[in-house]
C-alpha cells in the first residue's frame, strides 16, 4: 500500500511510451497499453486486499507554497479510493483488450492506444488524491483524455463538435467546483479532505458557507456527471469509438462527480439544503433522461441517456445520505454499463450501423453477445438476483428512508422507464426480423468477447457482496472506523423490494408486448414461456389501451422535457453565446483600424475614470 | 561630478547592464563594416551570447547586498534581479526566434540592424527594472520604446508593417505623454524626482487637496502605463501592431515588452502611490493604492473581458494572439489589485510561466506562418501528422495558456486566485470574472486544438525545425510543463534568494 502511487504511473508509461515509438509498433501498441493496465489491475487488487486488513494509508510531501502556506501533494489508500482503484484499472485493461479487436485496422491505432493511457493515468490519479487541489488537477486531465477521445474520429464534424462541446461544458461546471474548492481552502486553511472534515465538525465553518460550498462543488459534479441540466453534452459524447464510451462515458470518468460528493459527504452531509439538492437534481435527471431514453433510436443514445439517469440514480443515493447505496451502485453500474456498451460495440462491429430501427434477429447471428447483452440489460433494469437489483435496492431504501417520499416515486417510475427502453432496445436489435439487409454479420473475435464475459460475470455477481439477505459486507467495510459516513445498512420496509421487482418486471413486459411482437420471437417466447403467451393472446387489447394511455403519457412526458431540453437548456446556452459573439462582434468593429479611434479609446477611458473619481469625491 | 566620485560607485552593480551595452557597440560596428554579401545571422549568434552572459552575470549578482549608485538613480534590489531574470530569459529565447526568421520584404536588408536595435530595447526594459528615480524610469521606458517602434516597421516593403510602426508611434507617443504628464503633478508636489525622496514627502501628506491631485496623478500614469500593458483603456494598438511587426518582434512585444511594463508599473505605483495616505472615515489612513483598488480592478475585468471576448473572432493567429496577451494582462492585473502578501510571487510566477508558454507559441507561429506565408488559423489544420512534435509542443502552450491543471499557466492562475481570495475583502466579482473569461477563452483556444489535433492536413509535407527555433520549442516546452509539475522549484527558488522583496523600498 506504501506504493500505491505506482498504480497511475503505469498507464502514464504506457502513454509515453505509445507517444515516441507508437508509429513503429503499429498494433503491438496494444501490448503495450494492456499489460500497463494489467500490471495497475494487478496491483490495485493487491492493494484493496491490503486495505481490507489494515487502516488507511496516507503519504504527502509539500507540493507549492504560497506566502507561507503550504500546499501538499501524495496519496491516500481509504476504503473509498481502494475500490475504485480496483474499478477502474479493471475496466480500462477490459477496454484496452477489447478495443484490440474493436479498433483493428484504424490508422491511428497507437494514437488511439497513448490517448486511453492518458485517461488512465488520470483517471487512477483522480481516485487516489488526498485532497481536493489533486482531485482537481486530475479532474481536469481526465478531461483533457475525454476531449481527445471523444474527438478521434476527427474526419466526422459532429465528433469535431461534440469533442468541444463536452469539454466546454463540463467546464462550466468546474468553475463551480474551483470557486468552491478555493472557499473552502479560505474558510478552513486546507484542501486535505480530513482537515475540512474536522472543520466541518468543529462548527469552524458557518452553516450557510457549507451550503455555498457544499453547493459550488456539486456544481462541478453535475457537470462531469451529465446531471440535469449540463447533461446534454454526454449523449453527443458518444461520437467517440465505442470502448471509449464503455470506459470514458459510462464507468469511470462520469462517475467521478458522484466520486467527489461520495469523498466529500460529511461536508455535504452537514448541510440539509444541499444533501436535499444533490437528491432533487439526482431523482430529477433520473427521471428526465430515462424518459428521453424511452425514444432514441441510435443505440448508444439510448445507453447514453441511461447512463445519465443511472448517475442521477447514484446522486438521489448520496443526497438521501444513503452513502453506501451511492458507491454500490456506482460499482455495479460501472460493470454492467461497461459490458453494455462493449456488447453495443460488439454489435456495431457486425452490423455497422447504430440504428437499431435497421436491426433486428440479430439473437441467432450473435450467439455470444447476445446473451451477454441480455445480462447488462437485466441487471440495469434490476431483476432479481442481478447485481443492478441489489444496488438499485438500496437506492430506492435510502430514499425512503431518508424521508424523501416524493423522489422515491420518481425513482420507482424511473425504474420502470429504465427497464421498459432497455428491453425495448434488447427486443429490437435482437429479437424479430431484420429490417435492413445486413451483410457477413459475424460474431467479434475473442478478444472482445472475453472482456464481455469478465464484465457479465460481475454483472451478475457483484451484486452479491452487499445484500440484505447475506450481509452488508461492503456497507460495513466502507463506513468502518468513520461515523460521518452513515449506517453501512439502511434498513427499509420489505415491500420495497417487491415494488422495484414489480416495476422492472412491468416495464420488461411492456417492452416485450410491444416490440416482441408479430415475429419469429413470438414462438421461441410463446414455447419457452407459456404464461407470458398467455398475456400475448389478448395483446391486442393491451397494445390499445397501452398505445391510449401509456405509451400516449409517456410520449408527453418525453416530449415535454425534450421541449425543455430544446429550448429551454439549449435556449440558455444559446443565449449566453449570443451575447458574448455580440459582444465580440461590436468589439471587434469598433477595431475599425483607426488610429484616431484607438487614442480616443485611451482618452475617454481616462476622462471616465477621472470623472467618477471626481464625482465619488475621491476614492470608492 | 569629479571622477573621483564616479569612481567611487560600485559599478560592478551594472555589469549585465554593460554587458548589453557593449555587445550594441560591437554588432553595430561590425554590422557597417561587413560585406553586404556575408549572412548577419552570425550577429544574431553573438548577440544571443551577449544576453546569455548578461544572464551569466546576473545570476552571479544573486545574493549580493542590495545597492544603490549614481545617487540612488539607479538600484539593485531583489525586485529588480529577479524580474530581470525573466526579461534576459524572454530576450534570449527572442533572439533565437530572430535568427531563424526569414521573411521576403526587406527585413534581409537589414538584419545587422535589427539584432542591434533589439538589444538596446532589451538595455531600456533592465533599466526600467532597476531605476530608482523617475528620470531613469522614463529614460529606460524610451530607449525601451524607440527601438520597438522601428523594429515592428521593419518589414520595410510589407505595407502592414508600416502601417504597424505607425500606429505604435502615434499611440506610444500619447501614452507617453500622459505618463509624463501625470509624472509632473508627482514632481510638482513631492519636488524632486527621487522614488526613495518622494515616498518620504508623501509620507508625510496631510492636505486633502495634495492627496486628492495625486490621484488624479495616479490615473494618468497608470493609463499611460497601461499602453505597455496592453491592457484597457490603451489595448487597441496591440492587435494591429501584432499582426504587422516581424513574428519575433511581436514576441518580444508580447512577452518581454509587457514584463518590463508590470515592472515599471509595480515600482511606481508601490514606491510612490503606495504612501501616500488617504483619511478612511474611521480615521485610520490607508495608502492611495488601496484606495484605488476598485479603479484596477474595473481596469483588469474590462481588459480580461475584452481581450477574451473579441478574441473569439479572430481567424488571424498573430491577431489572435494579441488580443489573448491582452486578457493575460488583465489576468496578472488582478493579482495588483488584491495586494495580498504574496502579489509580488503571484506577478512574477505569472509572468515567469507566460513568458515561456507565450514564446513557445510563437516560436511555432512563427515557423508555420513563414511556411505558409500567411496567418490564417487553418494552417493548423492536421499538424499533427505533419509535425507531431510541433502539434504536441502548442498543445502543451495552448493548455498552459488556458491554465489546464498540470502547467505552469494553471499554477500561476492558481496563485492569482487564492491571492485575490485569501485578503479580508475578498474579491469575489473579479474572481468571477477572471474565471468566467478564463473558460471564453477555451473556445478559441481549443478552437486551436481542433485544427491540429481532429482536421485533417491539407499538404502530407513535413515541416524543417531550425535549430534556435527548435531549442526555444524545447526549452518553453520543457519549462512550462515543469513548472506546471514541480512549481516549487520556481517558487522556492524565488524564497531563498530575494527574501520576500524585503528591500523593495530601502
Amino acid at each position: 500500500m506504501e506504493n500505491a502511487w505506482l498504480i497511475p504511473l503505469f498507464p502514464l508509461v504506457s502513454f509515453l511510451f505509445l507517444l515516441l515509438f507508437g508509429k513503429r509498433l503499429k498494433e503491438a501498441s496494444a501490448f503495450v497499453g494492456i499489460l500497463a493496465t494489467l500490471a495497475s489491475l494487478v496491483y490495485s487488487i493487491l492493494v484493496l486486499l491490503e486495505r481490507l486488513e489494515s487502516p488507511t494509508h496516507k503519504a504527502e510531501a509539500v507540493w507549492l507554497t504560497i506566502g507561507n502556506l503550504e500546499l501538499t501533494a501524495g496519496f491516500e489508500v481509504n476504503q473509498l479510493n481502494a475500490l475504485m482503484l480496483v474499478i477502474v484499472s479493471l475496466v480500462s485493461f477490459l477496454v484496452h483488450t477489447y478495443s484490440k479487436g474493436y479498433m483493428h485496422g484504424d490508422e491511428r491505432f497507437p494514437v488511439f492506444y497513448a490517448y486511453l493511457g492518458l485517461f488512465t493515468f488520470a483517471m487512477l490519479g483522480l481516485v487516489i488524491s488526498p485532497n481536493l487541489l489533486q482531485t482537481y488537477i486530475f479532474w481536469e486531465l481526465v478531461g483533457v483524455g475525454s476531449f481527445l477521445l471523444i474527438g478521434f474520429y476527427f474526419y466526422k464534424e459532429s465528433a469535431k463538435a461534440a469533442a468541444k462541446k463536452a469539454f466546454i461544458m463540463t467546464r462550466i461546471g468546474d468553475v463551480g467546483l474551483l470557486i468552491g474548492m478555493i472557499l473552502l481552502f479560505w474558510q478552513t486553511g486546507s484542501f486535505e479532505y480530513d482537515e475540512i472534515f474536522a472543520a466541518v465538525e468543529e462548527g469552524a465553518i458557518s452553516g450557510t458557507m457549507i451550503t455555498l460550498t457544499a453547493i459550488l462543488i456539486f456544481i462541478g459534479a453535475v457537470g462531469k456527471s451529465g446531471q440535469f441540466p449540463l447533461h446534454t453534452w454526454l449523449p453527443d459524447a458518444m461520437e467517440g469509438p465505442t470502448p471509449v464510451s464503455a470506459l470514458i462515458h459510462a464507468a469511470t470518468m462520469v462517475a467521478a462527480g458522484v466520486y467527489l460528493v461520495a469523498s466529500l459527504f460529511p461536508l455535504f452531509n452537514a448541510s440539509e439544503t444541499a444533501m436535499l439538492t444533490v437528491a432533487i437534481i439526482g431523482a430529477f435527471t433520473a427521471i428526465f433522461a430515462a424518459s428521453i431514453g424511452l425514444v432514441q433510436n441510435d443505440i448508444k443514445r439510448v445507453l447514453a441517456y441511461s447512463t445519465v439517469s443511472q448517475l442521477g440514480y447514484m446522486m438521489l443515493a448520496l443526497g438521501s445520505a444513503g452513502y453506501v447505496a451511492g458507491v454500490f451502485h456506482l460499482m455495479t453500474h460501472a460493470f454492467f454499463k461497461a459490458l453494455l456498451f462493449l456488447a453495443a460495440g460488439s454489435v456495431i462491429h457486425a452490423v455497422h450501423t447504430q440504428d437499431i430501427e435497421k436491426m433486428g434477429g440479430l439473437w441467432k447471428k450473435l450467439t455470444f453477445t447476445g446473451p451477454l447483452f441480455l445480462i447488462g440489460t437485466l441487471a440495469i433494469s434490476g431483476v432479481p438476483l442481478f447485481s443492478g437489483f441489489f444496488s438499485k435496492d438500496e437506492i430506492l431504501i435510502a430514499a425512503w428512508a431518508h424521508g424523501n417520499y416524493g423522489l422515491f416515486w420518481l425513482a420507482v417510475i424511473a425504474a420502470f422507464f429504465t427497464a421498459f427502453y432497455m428491453f425495448r432496445l434488447f427486443f429490437m436489435v435482437f429479437t424479430g426480423e431484420a429490417r435492413s439487409e445486413m451483410k457477413n454479420v459475424h460474431e467479434s473475435p475473442s478478444v472482445m468477447t472475453l472482456p464481455m464475459l469478465v464484465l457479465a460475470v460481475l454483472a451478475v455477481v457483484a451484486g452479491y457482496v452487499n445484500t440484505p439477505w447475506f450481509g452488508a459486507f461492503l456497507g460495513d467495510w466502507l463506513v468502518e472506523g468513520n461515523e460521518a459516513l452513515g449506517h453501512g445498512h439502511i434498513a427499509g420496509p420489505g415491500w420495497i423490494m417487491i415494488v422495484a421487482t414489480a416495476v422492472s418486471l412491468l416495464g420488461i413486459l411492456l417492452a416485450w408486448m410491444m416490440y416482441s411482437k408479430n415475429s419469429i420471437s413470438r414462438d421461441w417466447l410463446s414455447s419457452r414461456a407459456p404464461i407470458a403467451y398467455g398475456v400475448v393472446k389478448n395483446k391486442y387489447y393491451i397494445d390499445e389501451i397501452y398505445n391510449q394511455s401509456v405509451v400516449f403519457a409517456t410520449k408527453a412526458i418525453s416530449l415535454f422535457l425534450r421541449f425543455i431540453e430544446l429550448f429551454v437548456v439549449e435556449g440558455l446556452v444559446k443565449l449566453t453565446t449570443a451575447t458574448v459573439q455580440a459582444l465580440g462582434k461590436t468589439g471587434a468593429k469598433i477595431q475599425n483600424g483607426q488610429v484616431q479611434t484607438y487614442g480616443t479609446i485611451a482618452f475617454v477611458g481616462l476622462a471616465v475614470l477621472m470623472v467618477i473619481y471626481a464625482l465619488t469625491g475621491g476614492y470608492l | 561630478m569629479d571622477l573621483e566620485t564616479l569612481l567611487s560607485f560600485d559599478w560592478g552593480t551594472m555589469t549585465p547592464e554593460f554587458i548589453i551595452l557593449g555587445f550594441i557597440a560591437i554588432l553595430s560596428v561590425a554590422d557597417l563594416f561587413m560585406p553586404k554579401h556575408v549572412d548577419r545571422k552570425i550577429l544574431g549568434w553573438v548577440g544571443f551570447a551577449g544576453v546569455v552572459l548578461a544572464l551569466a552575470s546576473l545570476v552571479s549578482l544573486i545574493g549580493t547586498d542590495t545597492t544603490s549608485i549614481l545617487y540612488d538613480t539607479f538600484r539593485l534590489d531583489s525586485f529588480a534581479i529577479a524580474f530581470k531574470l525573466i526579461l534576459l530569459l524572454g530576450a534570449a529565447l527572442v533572439m533565437l526566434l530572430a535568427i531563424d526568421y526569414k521573411h521576403n520584404d526587406g527585413l534581409e536588408d537589414n538584419k545587422g540592424e535589427f539584432f542591434y536595435l533589439f538589444l538596446s530595447a532589451v538595455l531600456g526594459t533592465m533599466f526600467m527594472a532597476s531605476s530608482g528615480d523617475l528620470i531613469t524610469l522614463f529614460v529606460g521606458l524610451e530607449l525601451l520604446s524607440i527601438p520597438s517602434y522601428i523594429l515592428a516597421g521593419m518589414r520595410k516593403r510589407n505595407m502592414k508593417s508600416n502601417e504597424s510602426a505607425m500606429k505604435y508611434v502615434l499611440n506610444g507617443g500619447i501614452s507617453s505623454a500622459i505618463t509624463l504628464f501625470g509624472m509632473s503633478y508627482v514632481f510638482g508636489i513631492a519636488g524632486t524626482t527621487n522614488l526613495k525622496g518622494i515616498a518620504t514627502v508623501f509620507g508625510g501628506l496631510t492636505d486633502p487637496q495634495h492627496i486628492y491631485i495625486l490621484g488624479l496623478a495616479f490615473f494618468m500614469i497608470f493609463v499611460g502605463l497601461s499602453f505597455k500593458l496592453a491592457s484597457a483603456p490603451f489595448h487597441m494598438w496591440a492587435p494591429d501592431v501584432y499582426e504587422g511587426a516581424p513574428t519575433p518582434v511581436t514576441a518580444f512585444l508580447g512577452a518581454v515588452s509587457k514584463t518590463a511594463g508590470f515592472v515599471i508599473i509595480l515600482r511606481i505605483l508601490l514606491s510612490i502611490f503606495g504612501y501616500v495616505p488617504v483619511a478612511q472615515e474611521d480615521g485610520q489612513p490607508i495608502p492611495l493604492l488601496f484606495a484605488m483598488q476598485d479603479y484596477i480592478a474595473f481596469l483588469a475585468g474590462a481588459t480580461m473581458i475584452i481581450g477574451n471576448v473579441i478574441a473569439l473572432r479572430q481567424r488571424n493567429i498573430k491577431r489572435l494572439f494579441a488580443y489573448s496577451s491582452i486578457a493575460h494582462a488583465g489576468y496578472i492585473l488582478v493579482a495588483l489589485t488584491a495586494m495580498s502578501f504574496i502579489t509580488f510571487d503571484a506577478i512574477w510566477f505569472y509572468l515567469l510561466a507566460y513568458v515561456l508558454m507565450n514564446l513557445g507559441a510563437f516560436a511555432i507561429i512563427q515557423v508555420i506562418t513563414m511556411k505558409n506565408g500567411s496567418e490564417d488559423i487553418s494552417h493548423f489544420a492536421g499538424l499533427y501528422r505533419r509535425s507531431p512534435l510541433l502539434a504536441v509542443g502548442m498543445g502543451i502552450f495552448i493548455l498552459s495558456l488556458a491554465g489546464i491543471p498540470g502547467t505552469a499557466g494553471f499554477i500561476g492562475k492558481l496563485n492569482i486566485f487564492m491571492g485575490a481570495l485569501m485578503v479580508d475583502q475578498a474579491h469575489y466579482v473579479l474572481v468571477s470574472i477572471m474565471i468566467a473569461t478564463t473558460v471564453v477563452s477555451y473556445f478559441y483556444y481549443f478552437g486551436i486544438m481542433t485544427q491540429m489535433f481532429f482536421r485533417p492536413a491539407s499538404s502530407e509535407e513535413k515541416i524543417q525545425l531550425p535549430m534556435g527555433t527548435l531549442v526555444v520549442i524545447l526549452v518553453t516546452a520543457v519549462g512550462t510543463i515543469l513548472f506546471g509539475i514541480m512549481p516549487n522549484l520556481a517558487i522556492d527558488f524565488l524564497h531563498t534568494n530575494f527574501n520576500q522583496f524585503m528591500d523593495f523600498m530601502r
